[in-house]
């Protein structure tokens, strides 16, 4: 057992997210569950605070928590602003190497106060406070020893930049750390607090998870355009890729990284681009194209706040309306949402799969908060996870012409690759034929789009049924996707303390639309809040739009964030209680 | 091997183009260009985007990726990568490839991938029935400018060149036996190519007729040095005459080299090991 949770806040250049990395890494390696928050502003020198949250826990979590036990600021602005976040008996740390305020009013918290700027100086650098930092952390709380692991992460951190720079940061972590065994007397709770170990896990982004996951399901081709928050993905298997014999292609915009993927596809590999919102504003033409000729790709779409540029670096789930409905014409697609940093990795590779299997676009919706958030996963052996290859014609006559679109059972049709003799079509725009053939009548029309969407009838056939928690004979429903189920499903188990019985859903595919499984888990319940991260009730409002069981005497509420942070738990509890109190708004639908 | 002739990289399906189009010419000079590589119509790869060229896919047997308007070269690009034993050309025309297509042409320059781009210029866009393009004569007055034009006409030639693409050309589509060597070289070169063809659209284009383009053109001088760029320039720079023939041939690495050599890079950096697979990629994350 045991639990922690850290937050580090500064200026943008106090090294916050790097020492927060070091921290995640170390104790992931330790071999602790860790989840993460960060958040910095979106100029590289910005005014705006950096802040970075790990939890570190001995069982698995579901999000970075609200409330956190150690609070350490660098400056004075930022730590009364985080102040009310630090749990009562929690410890703060403040640099005050230059500012001596003793901040009477912090009531019922541990203060220490360190001059760490000028640690910093007196061990290496001043530029190493980050690492003082890390070092007087753990110098109190020498129970979770992960000195060894912080100082080989440093080692991994500062790889390129020298050995010196190295050295300096090793040195000012492992004097910081004496210093704190010596000179701080009383240490608090964290003297004594332990946090088990269990197996051996991985620690990732939900990016490279998803990089991670398109690499496992057979990805060889990635051509993309640099886009806050995705291009972690890119950079991920721009460096991996070329070793595993595929190709990374860096493009002139998002069209062309999204063509240039289909022209991949067209070859006979799997191929994936990723972006965020712009991004797939642009790229919806092709999304159609690959709809209408056919052909598997996916598309990673990590959500920032918008519309237009919006805010490159903050959260929002937004993008539910572009992704599902965003391309002209009746568009046959899929779309993911995955839930956390582990769900990231196995859903990039169901999306591989279902791309191949029904030759559709797959869009996958992760988010600023999820991409960049790093987690524990389970190690896992790549052999037990299922990869998915498109169908191939056997045997082609090559005194037939080849008939790509074949109508069949499923809808699906075996794709040829160039340089198969006898299986030469064209994959095109234009409504065709099953034999290629550019048509405009009516009936062809009217049945290949029948054709097209066939196939994904036979993938809703096949897919898994959405995922519950919580107890079936619950009478109060949530409803939530992608990112935000984290927090919905923590404040479910906080409410059963509470003694209130609550059961979630949180459909991973959001598209086609999970209509059954919302109408099956809505058959009981007198109360449902849909809890999701924009303006518009963007998801809510195709669940009252198509859900048929809405007719009956269902209490609908719904909770919308849209602030550019991710919920915290509280937050989803507090309108739990609200609802229950009876204090609460009705439905809203702001457009 | 049986002897290919041009025929044999024809469909089945009648070109849907109007009778006096030029369009005709280029696909009877191209699949006789085919046939000299003798390159099977299953080993080529077609790219177009929208347009009446664009169509050209169609009317020949190889395989074929017919996209969105402006959009055959990152297609084509995609397939070269993930498929280099193809022979891959894009067709298409001057709307696609200088207006809403342009900025790719700039960038397929950039990245030299082995494939070859055929842009079917009549000046005019033709399926819309008649608007003017980027390579449209200033005096051409059409529905959608009926008192003036406003933008100065594109030279896509001299813009080649400035982007450094590195095999460029010029033909006409009534000088098969020219246009049938051009696209050979073409489709042999390594790298980019490009051919500019002159494929009149007697529908919709009066400023441009098969009188008018035979009356303007004139062979590049017999000895003109294709890895001279400021020469070629020159030539490109003149419209009265307007030069035919084979501009600019330079050998440079290809899109296909430089990912070949950030391989070596990438395993070098890792000490070359003999078996590099997933489980090592998941190392790093341990």
């Amino acid at each position: 057992m045991g639990e922690l949770v850290i937050r580090i806040v500064g200026s943008p250049g106090d090294g916050v997210i790097s020492s927060g990395d070091i921290l995640t890494l170390a104790a992931a390696r330790s071999g602790r569950y860790v989840s993460t928050y960060r958040s910095f502003p979106t100029e590289i020198r910005g005014v705006d605070q950096s802040l970075y949250q790990l939890r570190i826990s001995s069982k698995k979590i579901l999000t970075p928590a609200d409330d956190v036990d150690v609070l350490i600021a660098f400056n004075e602005k930022f730590l009364r602003d985080n102040i009310s976040s630090l749990k009562t008996g929690g410890v703060m740390i403040f640099d005050s190497s230059e500012n001596n305020a003793q901040f009477e009013e912090f009531q019922n918290v541990t203060k220490y106060f360190i001059p760490m700027t000028n640690l910093s100086k007196e061990f290496a650098t001043e530029r190493s406070k980050n690492m003082v930092a890390l070092g007087i952390l753990s110098g109190l709380m020498p129970n979770i020893d992960i000195k060894d692991e912080i100082k080989s992460d440093i080692r991994k951190k500062y790889e390129t930049k020298g050995e010196e720079v190295i050295e300096q940061n090793v040195q000012a972590f492992e004097k910081a750390y004496t210093w704190a065994r010596q000179n701080i007397p009383q240490k608090a709770f964290l003297e004594n607090l332990a946090i088990e170990k269990s197996g051996k896990k991985l620690i990732l982004s939900g990016c490279e998870a998803m990089a991670l996951g398109a690499l496992v399901a057979g990805c060889k081709f990635y051509s993309g355009y640099p886009i806050t928050p995705a291009t972690e993905i890119m950079e991920f298997l721009a460096k991996e890729l070329p070793r595993l014999g595929g190709n990374v292609i860096q493009c002139e915009d998002e069209i062309a990284a999204i063509t240039e993927a289909l022209g991949a596809s067209f070859s006979g590999v799997k191929a994936m681009t990723a972006t965020s919102g712009p991004g797939l504003s642009l790229m919806s033409e092709a999304i159609g194209l690959a709809s209408m000729a056919e052909l598997p790709i996916v598309i990673v779409d990590v959500q920032r706040g918008g519309p237009s540029t919006g805010m490159p670096t903050k959260t929002e789930q937004s993008d539910l309306n572009l992704a599902i409905y965003g391309t002209h014409g009746d568009t046959p697609k899929i779309v993911l949402a995955p839930i956390n940093v582990e769900d990231s990795f196995y859903q990039t590779v169901k999306a591989f799969n279902y791309a191949e299997k029904y030759q559709v676009p797959v869009i996958i919706l992760s988010d600023v908060s999820l991409g960049e958030r790093r987690e524990c996963i389970d190690a896992f052996n790549i052999e037990d996870i299922e990869v998915i290859d498109r169908l191939k014609p056997d045997t082609i006559d090559v005194n037939v012409p080849y008939s790509r679109y074949t109508k069949t059972y499923t809808g699906i049709s075996p794709i040829s690759t160039p340089g198969q003799k006898g299986g030469a079509y064209i994959a095109t725009g234009l409504e065709h034929t099953e034999d290629c053939a550019p048509s405009s009548k009516p009936q062809i029309h009217a049945t290949m789009t029948e054709k097209r969407f066939k196939k994904l009838d036979t993938a809703q056939s096949e897919f898994l049924a959405a995922r519950k928690y919580g107890s079936d004979d619950a009478r109060f429903g949530i409803i939530s996707w992608g990112s935000t189920s984290g927090p919905v499903l923590e404040a479910i188990d906080l409410a059963e303390k509470q003694g209130y019985n609550i059961q979630a859903l949180y459909p991973r595919i959001i598209y086609p639309f999970p209509t059954k499984w919302i109408n099956d888990f809505l058959d009981n319940k007198d109360i449902l809040l849909i809890v999701e991260r924009n303006y518009c009730a963007q998801f809510a409002n195709t669940i009252v739009y198509r859900c048929t069981c809405m007719n009956k005497n269902l209490q609908i509420h719904n909770l919308m964030k849209y602030n550019g942070e991710p919920f915290t738990t509280n937050e989803i509890t507090t309108k739990i209680d609200q609802i229950i109190k009876g204090q609460y708004l009705k439905f809203t639908t702001h457009q | 091997m049986l002897t290919k002739t041009a025929q044999s990289y024809r469909s089945k399906t009648n070109p849907s183009w109007c009778q006096d189009c030029g369009d005709y010419k280029v696909l009877d000079a191209l699949t006789a260009a085919m046939a000299v590589t003798g390159v099977e119509p299953h080993d080529m790869v077609m790219t177009s985007g929208v347009g009446c060229a664009s169509r050209l896919p169609f009317y020949t047997n190889c395989y074929g990726f017919h996209t969105v308007h402006g959009r055959a070269l990152p297609a084509a690009i995609g397939i070269k990568v993930a498929n280099k034993e193809r022979t891959v050309i894009s067709v298409g025309g001057d709307g696609d490839a200088f207006s809403i297509g342009g900025n790719h042409f700039i960038h397929a320059s950039r990245k030299n991938p082995d494939i070859t781009y055929i842009v079917m210029d009549n000046e005019i866009y033709g399926m819309t029935k008649g608007q003017n393009s980027p390579t449209s004569h200033e005096d051409l007055l059409t529905k959608i400018n009926p008192y003036e034009v406003i933008e100065d006409r594109i030279n896509p030639v001299l813009m080649a060149l400035s982007f450094n693409t590195s095999f460029i050309a010029r033909g006409y589509c009534e000088d098969e036996e020219q246009l049938k060597d051009i696209i050979v070289k073409a489709i042999q070169h390594r790298g980019f190519s490009f051919v500019h063809v002159l494929s009149p659209c007697t529908q919709y284009n009066h400023k441009v007729t098969y009188e008018s383009c035979r009356k303007r053109i004139k062979q590049l001088p017999e000895n003109h040095d294709t890895k001279d760029r400021i020469l070629s320039m020159s030539y490109a720079l003149t419209q009265e005459p307007l030069y035919m023939g084979i501009f600019y041939d330079i050998q440079r690495p290809t899109l296909h080299d430089k990912l070949e050599h950030i391989r070596e890079l990438s395993m070098n950096e890792i000490g070359n090991p003999a078996n590099y697979t997933l489980n090592d990629v998941i190392k790093q994350f341990e």
